[in-house]
C-alpha cells in the first residue's frame, strides 16, 4: 500500500482519464467545428487571410434558405432512406446471423459468398444496377433505393451479429429452451436483450453506411428521390462553390444522427445487468 | 429429441431467406452482366458485344497504372488499419469507465463518420488550403514562421495528408465497435484476474481479448475491405494525383468506368479485384478461425 | 379560333420579336417555338443542366417562364459538373430515355455524337425557321459549337471565354509606375505577351507585396489550369499534334516553354496558389490580394458587384475593387473559350419535337438577351446583340469596356481541344500538371504524356481519330493565326 489515499489516487486517475478524453473530442471534432462556423461565416469571413476562427455573427440565413428552396428536404430523403434499410438489413441480418452462428448454415461457402457482396468496387456494379433498375422501373423511387441499402447492409450486418451472438453463452439459450420457449422467443427474449449493445453499434453504422453512400444515390436517381449526399455535390460547380450551403446542410444532415446515438446510447454498453444474470 | 430436431431444420433456413433472397435479387445480375461484358468489347462508341475472348483480361496483366494503383490501396491500408485498430481500443478503454459527460462526448466522437464522405474530404481540403486553411497556420504558430505545407500537392505530403484524414475518419468506427465489445466483456472474470495479481497486458491478452476477438476480427475486416474500396477522401484531396501518384485502385475503376466508360475493361478489372479480394479475405478468415 | 388568352400571347410575342428590331412579318425564333409549342400543353419535359448557381436560370426564370407561355412542365434535372457527361451517356447508353433537352460542354460533341447519344437538329431547325437566328450568334460560338461533321447537334449558349482582369488603380496609380520604371527600366502597363507578364507580375509583386497585394494570382488546380495551358501553348505557337502523323507534339520546346513558365510565375503569386481553384482565386482578387488574374467572365460582372446582392451570389466575397477592374485579352491576345455549353437533345428522348422548341425559345435573341442579364447567371453572353445591349451597358459604368473585351475575346478565341475521348488526353494533361506543381522536370513530364497521347490515340485507332483532328484543326479557332 502506497501513502497515497485510494481514492486520490482514482480521482487523479479520472482527471488524466477526462483530460485524455477532451484532447481526443477537440482533435476529432475540430473539423466539424469549422464546417459548422462556415455554415454560419460570410464569404469573407470563409477565404479570409489569415483564416478566421469563429465568424462575427451568428444568422440563421443560411440554415432558412435550405428549407425554403426545399434542398433540406434531401436530409429527410436519406433519414427516410437510411432508417427503413437498416430496420430491414437489421432484423433479415440478425435473423440469418443467428443462422450461422448456431446452425453453421451453409457452412464457410454461404459465409464468404455473403462477405464477397462487398468487395464488388461499387462503380463496376452501378452501371449493371442501373439497367436492372430501369428494366424494373426503380429508378429514382423510394423502394428502389431502401431494398438496395438493405441488401448493401446485410453482409455487415450478418457478420457483426453472428461476432455479437456467439458472444452469448449457449446455456442461457438451452436453458430457455428447456424451460419451454419456442425457438422465436428465445430470439426474442433471451439473444436480442443479451445482444443489445451489439445490435446498436452495428445499427449505427448499418445507417450511416446508407447515409453515405454517394454513388448509387447518383446514378439511380434524377428528380425525385435525392438524397442528401448527392444534394451537397451539386453546391461544387466549376464556377461557384456554395459553401454557406455545403456547410449548413452537412450540419442539418448530422443533428438527426447525432441525436439518435446520444439518446440510444445507453444500449450501448451492458455494464451491470451481464454480473446480474450471471449471479 | 426428435421433436427439436425437426422445427431446427425449417427454421434455420427460415431464418436466413430473406437475407439470401434480397442479396441474390441485387448481387447477381450485376454479377452475371460483369462476368458476360468482360469477354466483349463494349466502350464509350462501340457496343461491340461479340465474343473477344480473353482480350480484357490479358491487358490487366500488361496495365501498369493498374497495378500500381493496387501498390497504392494495399499502402493505405498497411498503415491506416493498425492504427485505427490500436487507437480505436486506448480509446475504448478510455471510455470504458464512468466519466462525467461521456454519452455527450462519445456521441461527438461518432461525428467524423457521419459527415458525409465528400464533405469530409471538401472540408479537409479547405482545412489544409495554405492561404485559407487553419492547419498551416497552427503548424506555423508552433513553429514561428509560416510554413507553407502544400498538402494537396508535395509528393512528400500527399499520403501522410490523406492516410491522416482517413484515420481521422474512420476510427471511431472501431472505437464505438471496441467500446460495445469491451462493454460485453464479463467484469467478473476481469475482476477475478486481477485478484489473482494478473496485470493489466496479461489480463488483456488472456481475458479480455478472446473475448472481443470474433467481433474485433470482423471489425477488422469489414474496415480492410473498405479500405481497399477507400475513394471520396482521396478524389477530394488529390483526384489521385499528383501524376496518378495517389490513384488506388477506386479512382482507377471510376475514371475507367465512369468517366470513360470502358464498360468491358471494368468489368474485368471488378473480377480480378473479386478474385484477389475473396483470396485474401478467405485466408484472413482461416487465420482468425471466423467460420469454423 | 383566336380566343382572348391566345391573342395576349401572340401580342406578347410579336411585341417580343418588335422590341428586336426584326419586321413584325417575321416571326421570332422564340415567337415560332411558343406558338408551336401550344400543341404540347400540359406536356412534361426534362432537361439536364449544371447543378447549382447555373440551374437557377430553368428553375427560377426559363422554366417557369416557359410554363407560363406554353403550358409546358420543365422539370430540371440538376447534375454536377463532373457527373454531367456520365449520366448522359449511362440513360443513353441503358435506353431509359429519361432525358429530353441536354445541357452538354462543346469537347465532349464528338463524343456523345459519334455514340449516338445526340439527335441531328437539322431538321427541327428546318421546320421551325430558326436557321437565320443561328447566324447571329457570335462567328466563333457558331462555327465552332454547332456542329460534328456537317450536321447541327446543339446550339452554342454560353460565351465562357477567359478574359484577364487587372487593377487600373494598380497600373494607373504613378508611385507604382515610377517604382516599376525604376527596377525593370520599362513602363508599367497591361502585358500583352507572356514575356512581359513575367516581367510585369514579378515587378508588382516586388513592389506591393508589403500591402499584402501579389502581381497576379490564377487558378492552378489541374482542371483549370489545364485550360490555360491549352491556350498559352497555341498563344506560343505550339500545336497539339503533327497532322500528318498524328503524333503528339506536346512535348515540343513551346511545350516546355509554357510550362517552365508556368511554374516559375508561381513564385510571385500568393503562397499554394497551386491549390487555387476557381474560388479561391476569386477571393484573392475581389478582396484586392491580386493586381492581375484570367478567369471566366463572371469574375468582372461580380468585381462590379452585379447581382452579388442576390441570395443566390452570397457565397461570392464581397468585392472591394468596384469600379476598379480594367479588361483585356490575355496575353498573346488569343483566349480559350474555355469549357461553355450548348443545348441540344437526347437521341432517346421520347418528347423530341418539344423538348427542341423549348431550347429554340431558350437559344433565342430575345430569350437569350434576358438570360445573360440575369442577375443570378453564369450564362455569358454569346450572341452579337448581346455585346451592344443597352440594357446589359447600363448595367455598371465600366460594363461597355467587358462588353467590348467579351466580343474581342470570342472573335479571337480558340477552341477547347476535342477529339474521340478527349477526356482521356485531358486527364494526361491533368496529371501532367499536378506533376508539374509536385517540382518535376517539365520536359520528362512532357515527353511521358507525349507518349501517353499517343498510346491513346493508337487504342482509339488512328486514322479514325486524325480525320477526327483535321476536321477540329480546320476549325476558324482552333490554331490563332499568328
Amino acid at each position: 500500500m502506497t501513502g497515497v489515499p485510494f481514492h486520490r489516487r482514482a480521482e487523479t486517475k479520472l482527471a488524466l482519464r477526462y483530460l485524455t478524453a477532451l484532447l481526443l473530442v477537440v482533435i476529432f471534432v475540430f473539423p466539424i467545428y469549422w464546417l459548422f462556423a462556415i455554415s454560419f461565416k460570410t464569404p469573407g469571413e470563409i477565404f479570409a487571410f489569415p483564416p478566421v476562427w469563429y465568424p462575427k455573427s451568428i444568422q440563421f440565413n443560411n440554415y432558412a434558405v435550405l428549407f425554403k428552396d426545399g434542398d433540406a428536404k434531401t436530409v429527410g430523403n436519406s433519414l427516410v432512406l437510411a432508417s427503413v434499410s437498416t430496420f430491414f438489413a437489421m432484423i433479415f441480418g440478425t435473423a440469418a446471423a443467428y443462422s450461422l452462428a448456431r446452425f453453421k448454415t451453409g457452412g464457410e461457402n454461404l459465409a464468404v459468398w455473403i462477405i464477397s457482396q462487398r468487395m464488388m468496387p461499387p462503380v463496376a456494379i452501378a452501371f449493371p444496377i442501373f439497367l436492372l433498375y430501369v428494366w424494373l422501373g426503380w429508378v429514382d423511387t423510394y423502394i428502389g433505393l431502401i431494398i438496395l441499402y438493405t441488401a448493401f447492409g446485410l453482409p455487415y450486418v450478418i457478420w457483426m451479429m453472428r461476432g455479437y451472438i456467439e458472444d452469448i453463452p449457449l446455456e442461457l439459450e438451452e436453458s430457455a429452451l428447456i424451460d419451454g420457449c419456442s425457438r422465436w422467443e428465445v430470439l426474442w427474449k433471451v439473444v436480442f436483450p443479451m445482444a443489445r449493445s451489439g445490435l446498436f453499434a452495428t445499427a449505427v453504422f448499418t445507417f450511416v453506411f446508407s447515409w453515405n453512400d454517394f454513388l448509387f444515390a447518383l446514378v439511380l436517381t434524377r428528380t425525385e428521390v435525392i438524397t442528401y449526399t448527392v444534394q451537397v455535390t451539386h453546391y461544387f460547380g466549376g464556377q461557384s462553390n456554395f459553401w454557406s450551403k455545403i456547410a449548413a446542410m452537412s450540419v442539418l444532415g448530422t443533428i438527426p444522427v447525432f441525436i439518435t446515438v446520444a439518446t440510444l446510447q445507453r444500449y450501448l454498453v451492458r455494464g451491470i445487468s451481464m454480473g446480474a444474470v450471471k449471479g | 429429441m426428435a421433436a427439436i430436431v425437426h422445427p431446427d431444420r425449417n427454421f434455420k433456413y427460415w431464418l436466413i431467406s430473406p437475407a439470401i433472397f434480397l442479396l441474390l435479387l441485387i448481387g447477381l445480375f450485376p454479377l452475371i452482366f460483369s462476368l458476360v461484358v468482360s469477354f466483349m468489347r463494349v466502350t464509350m462508341l462501340e457496343t461491340d458485344t461479340s465474343f473477344a475472348g480473353f482480350v480484357n483480361f490479358v491487358q490487366l496483366f500488361r496495365d501498369g497504372r493498374l497495378w500500381q494503383s493496387l501498390a497504392h490501396t494495399v499502402l493505405i491500408m498497411v498503415v491506416a488499419l493498425p492504427i485505427e485498430l490500436l487507437l480505436g481500443l486506448a480509446m475504448a478503454y478510455l471510455f470504458l469507465d464512468r466519466m462525467p459527460g461521456r454519452q455527450i462526448l462519445v456521441s461527438l466522437l461518432m461525428l467524423p463518420t457521419i459527415i458525409s464522405p465528400i464533405v469530409a474530404g471538401a472540408t479537409w481540403r479547405l482545412l489544409l488550403d495554405n492561404r485559407y486553411g487553419p492547419i498551416n497556420q497552427i503548424i506555423g504558430w508552433f513553429a514561428g514562421h509560416p510554413v507553407p505545407a502544400l498538402w494537396t500537392v508535395n509528393p512528400t505530403l500527399v499520403y501522410p495528408a490523406i492516410i491522416f484524414c482517413e484515420i481521422w475518419q474512420w476510427t471511431p468506427f472501431m472505437f464505438l465497435i471496441l467500446l460495445a465489445a469491451l462493454s460485453n466483456v464479463d467484469r467478473s472474470l476481469t475482476e477475478a484476474a486481477e485478484i489473482d495479481g494478473a496485470r493489466f497486458w496479461r489480463s488483456f491478452r488472456y481475458v479480455v481479448l478472446p473475448a472481443i476477438f470474433p467481433v474485433m476480427s470482423v471489425a477488422i475486416l469489414i474496415r480492410g475491405l473498405d479500405l481497399f474500396r477507400i475513394f471520396d477522401i482521396i478524389w477530394a484531396l488529390t483526384t489521385g494525383g499528383p501524376g496518378t501518384m495517389t490513384e488506388t485502385i477506386s479512382v482507377y475503376t471510376y475514371v475507367q468506368g465512369f468517366k470513360q466508360f470502358e464498360t468491358s475493361y471494368t468489368a474485368a478489372i471488378a473480377f480480378l479485384v473479386i478474385a484477389l479480394l475473396t483470396v485474401v479475405v478467405t485466408w484472413a478468415i482461416r487465420r482468425m478461425g471466423l467460420a469454423k | 379560333m383566336i380566343n382572348r388568352r391566345d391573342f395576349g400571347k401572340i401580342g406578347l410575342a410579336a411585341g417580343l420579336s418588335a422590341t428586336m428590331g426584326t419586321p413584325a412579318w417575321a416571326a421570332s425564333g422564340a415567337d415560332t417555338a411558343v406558338k408551336a409549342a401550344q400543341k404540347y400543353k400540359g406536356l412534361s419535359i426534362t432537361v439536364v443542366w449544371e447543378a447549382g448557381l447555373q440551374s437557377l436560370d430553368p428553375t427560377h426564370f426559363s422554366g417557369p417562364k416557359w410554363k407560363e407561355l406554353t403550358g409546358m412542365d420543365v422539370k430540371v434535372v440538376e447534375v454536377a459538373t463532373a457527373e454531367m457527361f456520365t449520366k448522359i451517356m449511362q440513360d443513353y447508353k441503358s435506353g431509359a430515355g429519361a432525358y429530353d433537352a441536354l445541357n452538354v460542354i462543346p469537347a465532349w460533341m464528338p463524343d456523345l455524337a459519334q455514340a449516338g447519344a445526340l439527335e441531328v437538329l437539322d431538321p427541327y431547325v428546318q421546320k421551325y425557321s430558326y436557321a437565320s437566328e443561328l447566324q447571329t450568334i457570335a462567328p466563333t460560338f457558331r462555327d465552332n459549337w454547332m456542329k460534328v461533321g456537317d450536321k447541327i447537334y446543339a446550339f452554342p449558349d454560353d460565351g465562357d471565354v477567359f478574359i484577364m482582369y487587372y487593377r487600373r488603380d494598380i497600373f494607373g496609380d504613378p508611385a507604382v509606375q515610377k517604382a516599376f520604371k525604376d527596377k525593370t527600366g520599362k513602363d508599367l502597363a497591361v502585358p500583352k505577351t507572356w514575356a512581359d507578364f513575367d516581367v510585369v507580375g514579378a515587378g508588382l509583386t516586388d513592389i506591393l507585396k508589403s500591402k499584402g497585394i501579389y502581381g497576379a494570382s490564377f487558378f492552378r488546380q489541374p482542371p483549370y489550369a489545364m485550360y490555360m495551358f491549352e491556350e498559352r501553348f497555341r498563344n506560343e505557337g505550339g500545336k497539339f499534334f503533327d497532322a500528318n502523323t498524328m503524333k503528339a507534339t506536346i512535348n515540343s520546346d513551346v511545350g516546355v516553354k509554357v510550362f517552365t513558365g508556368m511554374r516559375n510565375e508561381n513564385k510571385f503569386m500568393p503562397p499554394g496558389v497551386e491549390q487555387f481553384g476557381f474560388v479561391e482565386n476569386l477571393a484573392a482578387f475581389l478582396q484586392g490580394q491580386s493586381a492581375m488574374t484570367i478567369s471566366w467572365p463572371p469574375y468582372g460582372r461580380w468585381a462590379e458587384g452585379y447581382g452579388t446582392d442576390q441570395e443566390a451570389l452570397n457565397w461570392v466575397p464581397k468585392t472591394t475593387i468596384a469600379g476598379k477592374v480594367g479588361y483585356a485579352l490575355p496575353p498573346g491576345g488569343h483566349p480559350e473559350l474555355a469549357a461553355g455549353f450548348a443545348l441540344s437533345i437526347s437521341s432517346t428522348s421520347k418528347n423530341k419535337d418539344a423538348a427542341y422548341l423549348f431550347i429554340q425559345w431558350l437559344n433565342s435573341e430575345d430569350v437569350s438577351r434576358q438570360r445573360v442579364q440575369l442577375p443570378y447567371t453564369l450564362r455569358d453572353p454569346f450572341r452579337n446583340s448581346h455585346y451592344t445591349d443597352p440594357g446589359y451597358l447600363a448595367l455598371w459604368p465600366n460594363a461597355k469596356d467587358y462588353l467590348a473585351a467579351l466580343k474581342q475575346a470570342s472573335q479571337t478565341g480558340l477552341l477547347d481541344l476535342s477529339l474521340l475521348q478527349t477526356d482521356k488526353y485531358e486527364e494526361v494533361m491533368r496529371q501532367a500538371i499536378s506533376k508539374l506543381w509536385a517540382g518535376e522536370d517539365p520536359k520528362t513530364i512532357l515527353d511521358a504524356a507525349a507518349v501517353q497521347w499517343d498510346d491513346i490515340t493508337q487504342k482509339i485507332g488512328l486514322d479514325k481519330q486524325k480525320n477526327v483532328y483535321a476536321a477540329w484543326a480546320a476549325k476558324s479557332g482552333a490554331y490563332p493565326k499568328l
